[in-house]
């Protein structure tokens, strides 16, 4: 599919996006108000957790993740014994990646009688996430988005494709999931643009990142308040050497809590030579990540450990923090990460256990042959040393 | 880098869902006629419409078709339409709430422009109609748990939707004198776009005729394990239901209503008047007619009357007040032979007898809470706070109580000479909290504080926790008192329990 044929697809209409951030965040906090009311109203607990999970995405925040964990306290203090409890408390720690803690209250939930597409669909984002039983979830999600065809049910198996390195069969899922969405939410349509430009922007094996650029430009048009678009896209800008619209480009969204955003803005300003106004909004990141790292370590550990590599500057942190999220969730994506920063930072023996790891548990898959740590242990074998030479990513 | 992968299970637009349907004769004025449609279940303060939807009302002519067991309604081909639309936002000066503009255009073609929330609403030049969008109280009343049938407290107590309510001179508009019986549904559909190549957009996103259509008949809760035709069913068009499902609609609201009749273990309707019945609810409108008392009562008196083999005797429709939830249930579980009753029979407002007639937004709830970290351990910690007369806080004088256990109430005399009386709601002292409901002295209404002392580490977290309604002072005046309150409660336990220790 090329870049030319992404333009064709004109937008499809959407709420706009400040109606719908007003409209969230109000009902979120009046879902909350609810909730201390009445907090055995059923279904409530379930709604704010889609609400929290949607600031916590589109709006960056992270203060979402706070008010989660007290909800399930809240829950468990009130109801401990209940289904109800153990399937928030699955889902609030399944939202942090405590995957190991997501999955013992999903067993519980289980115990207690939970219903087995409830349990299914959760333990399917966990093996997910974790990079477990994939040959399962993949069918699993194949067959959910052939009988659904809704975009709740798209974008996971896009998601899964893109892990699984079908890139092209990952776009043509998210353009289904564009085609077939029969709403107006524009978080909806800003979600799936969004992948989209993280599939060609960062996963793809070759990056395309006209192409990327364009879908992260229409996310941002969907909704204008969504931070991680505007990251994503404010790097292409960087690499494109447009410092100018990666600032403006971030600027809007420097209130939110996301630590990411003073990251971009350092780099930005660096790169215009802004050295004073860069290094405070490198210590605004570097504080950000550590608060959110206190708090919610497996939530932040890759996105620290990328800091850490990049501009942070600390690749003894940056190892630190790669390989608590590979121990976490030891996806491909995972041990790639850690073993790259292994490399760039000359730790050949840890590079090299990784690549061991990788290649032990993926040898044989086909989507393996593709992976830089493939290439490292072919590399290796024929050199018969390690060796991390060019394959830092 | 990560991202949550897995994302919602259904990300729509709240905005654009239909919560309820009202059809009445104006309490200002008998001549004059009230629709109102709401949408966004459980609207936040600020809500504001969704800007890419048409949102219409649609009024055809019914006629009565067949009684008893073989009753039908006939809906007729012309159509009254009413479709209001909205702009994006206009940004406002100040800080304050960005401004929503729309428009209204009336069947017979004049448009109006309107401001969401503007009370006074917008009329036509030739005062035929009238129109109001914006936020209101919800006046739903939803006061059972429906998959148990057990009564229950309002679960939409306190909340809102945004409504649009049109009001128009009957006799202009309808011309009853052509039959005053009428079906009227409200649908939120696309608005006309000349191209969208990402999809193919639905015929429309909503529609709402007879309230719980979805919910409690097609989706009924207590039948595990059958297939959700919901979303098939906000695909049909109202007053046409594609004769393809039409059988598949049919069989599932027998099977439905057979579930509803069982609740009470009593056959109340014999086969053919569930047949019958399933035939009226299928043709999803809300009946009304302009010649008769629409009253809070007469909800759904047209269907029942026809059903039974009877002339209807009202207006049908629906008012604000209209408990629907209630005559639905006892009308589907045993046929009105006897009442039914939720676990409330008011909504958070009730209706008002002028324009726009839903009652202005309930206040949200506020909640002030604060906490502190003491050294001590819970149990001692709670020796001196759990006691509900205790007179532990710097701010009370004395305290007298009257009772015993739950239910008592303490009589708070303040420093300054003010008073408070509390009633004790719960009280566990293993879990180490109580929970207190106000009854007079702080101007605030809904009001309840729960204390609670939580083991952290050796020592002790003490939470307070307050919610109310601000009621008599504006909040900030409100929220600075309980404020106070706690922090001073909390400050003087820090000093109390990390002295001494």
């Amino acid at each position: 599919m090329s870049a030319t044929l992404d333009v064709l697809m004109a937008p499809s209409p959407a709420t706009a996006g400040d109606i719908a951030v007003i409209n969230l965040e109000s009902t979120r906090r009046h879902a909350w108000s609810r909730f201390w009311h009445t907090p055995q109203r059923p279904g409530l607990a379930e709604y704010i957790i889609e609400q929290e999970g949607l600031a916590l995405a589109f709006l960056g925040d992270i203060g979402a993740l706070d008010r989660l964990g007290f909800l399930a306290a809240q829950l468990a203090e009130m109801e401990g014994d209940s289904l109800r409890t153990s399937l928030v408390q699955a889902q609030v720690a399944s939202a942090t990646h405590r995957f190991a803690d997501a999955g013992r209250y999903l067993a519980q939930a289980q115990r207690r009688g939970a219903p087995a597409a409830t349990v299914n669909r959760l333990s399917m984002t966990i093996d997910q996430a974790c990079g477990t039983r994939l040959d399962l979830v993949l069918a699993a999600r194949r067959q959910a988005a052939a009988q659904t065809r809704r975009l709740e049910d798209q974008v996971p198996l896009g998601a899964l494709l893109a892990d699984l390195r079908e890139f092209e069969e990952a776009d043509e899922v998210y353009r289904r999931a564009l085609r077939g969405y029969q709403d107006v939410s524009p978080f909806a349509m800003a979600w799936v643009c969004f992948q989209l430009g993280v599939l060609w922007g960062e996963l793809a094996s070759e990056r395309q990142w006209a192409r990327a650029e364009q879908w992260y430009r229409q996310a941002v048009a969907y909704l204008p308040s969504y931070v991680k678009a505007r990251v994503h896209l404010a790097e292409i800008y960087v690499a494109d050497d447009r410092p100018r619209d990666a600032e403006t480009l971030l600027i809007p969204v420097l209130s939110s809590a996301d630590p990411e955003v003073c990251w971009r803005l350092a780099d930005v300003m660096a790169s215009q030579g802004k050295l004073a106004d860069a290094e405070a909004q490198m210590q605004a990141a570097r504080s950000g990540f550590e608060r959110l790292l206190a708090r919610h370590l497996l939530a932040f550990a890759d996105h620290g450990a990328e800091f850490y590599s990049g501009s942070g500057n600390d690749r003894r942190r940056a190892l630190e923090l790669a390989r608590i999220n590979v121990a976490n969730r030891p996806t491909l994506r995972a041990f790639e990460q850690a073993h790259a920063i292994a490399c760039r930072a000359g730790d050949v023996d840890t590079a090299s256990e990784l690549s061991v790891a990788a290649t032990r548990r993926w040898g044989g898959a086909a989507f393996f042959r593709f992976s830089p740590l493939a290439e490292y242990r072919l590399q290796s074998a024929e050199n018969g040393v390690a060796s991390c030479g060019q394959r830092a990513n | 880098m990560a991202d949550h992968i897995d994302g919602p299970r259904s990300i729509g637009d709240p905005s654009i869902d239909l919560t309820d349907l009202f059809a009445f004769a104006s309490p200002e004025n008998a001549g004059r006629t009230v629709i109102a449609a709401d949408v966004f279940p459980s609207a936040g303060a600020s809500a504001m419409f969704s800007n890419v939807v048409n949102h219409s009302i649609v009024v055809r002519r019914v006629t009565v078709a067949g009684l008893g067991d073989t009753a039908a309604f006939k809906s007729g081909d012309e159509e009254f339409r009413f479709t209001c639309r909205f702009d994006v936002l206009e940004p406002a000066t100040n800080g304050a709430q960005p401004i929503q503009r729309g428009t209204f255009t009336c069947p017979d073609g004049q448009v109006l422009p309107v401001v969401v929330n503007d009370e006074k609403g917008a009329t036509t030049p030739d005062g035929a109609f009238r129109v109001f969008a914006g936020l209101r109280s919800d006046p739903f009343i939803l006061a059972w748990l429906l998959e148990s049938l057990k009564p229950f407290p309002n679960l939409l107590q306190h909340d809102n939707v945004l409504s649009i309510v049109v009001e128009f001179d009957t006799a202009r508009v309808l011309d009853p004198s052509k039959g005053s019986l009428f079906g009227v549904i409200a649908e939120t559909t696309p608005l006309p776009s000349p191209s969208s190549l990402v999809g193919h957009e639905p015929p429309r996103y909503d529609w709402i005729g007879k309230p719980e259509q979805t919910n409690m008949r097609l989706n009924n809760a207590a039948m595990a394990g059958t297939e959700d035709l919901r979303d098939l069913w906000n695909q049909q068009t109202p007053f046409a239901i594609d004769e393809d499902v039409r059988p598949l609609f049919h069989k599932r609201l027998i099977d439905s209503l057979t579930n509803w009749d069982m609740r009470d273990g009593r056959a109340d309707w014999t086969p053919a008047a569930l047949i019958a019945s399933a035939n009226v609810f299928l043709d999803d409108f809300l009946l009304f007619d302009v010649s008769k008392p629409i009253t809070d009562t007469s909800f759904l008196e047209i269907e029942k009357s026809t059903l039974n083999g009877l002339a209807y005797r009202t207006g049908g429709g629906r008012t604000v007040d209209a408990n629907v939830i209630d005559i639905l249930v006892t009308w589907t579980v045993n046929r009105d032979r006897e009442s039914l009753r939720g676990g409330a029979t008011s909504a958070t407002q009730p209706g008002g007898n002028t324009f726009p007639y839903l009652a202005p937004p309930s206040a949200q709830l506020q909640t002030v809470a604060d906490s502190v970290d003491l050294l001590a351990p819970p149990d001692r910690v709670w020796a001196l706070i759990g006691q509900f007369g205790g007179t532990w806080h710097p701010l009370i004088a004395k305290i007298k109580l009257t009772g015993a256990g739950l239910g008592q109430l303490r009589t708070i005399e303040t420093i300054d000479g003010k008073q408070i009386i509390e009633r004790l709601e719960a009280i566990d002292d293993t879990r180490r909290f109580y929970r207190y409901g106000g009854i007079t002295g702080i101007p605030a209404a809904d009001y309840t504080g729960t204390l609670t002392a939580k083991p952290k580490g050796t020592g002790t977290t003490v939470e307070w926790r307050v919610q109310y309604l601000a009621d008599g002072q504006p909040d900030i005046i409100v929220k600075s008192i309980v404020s106070t309150l706690l922090k001073t409660g909390l400050g003087s336990l820090k000093s109390r329990f990390d002295t001494t220790k």
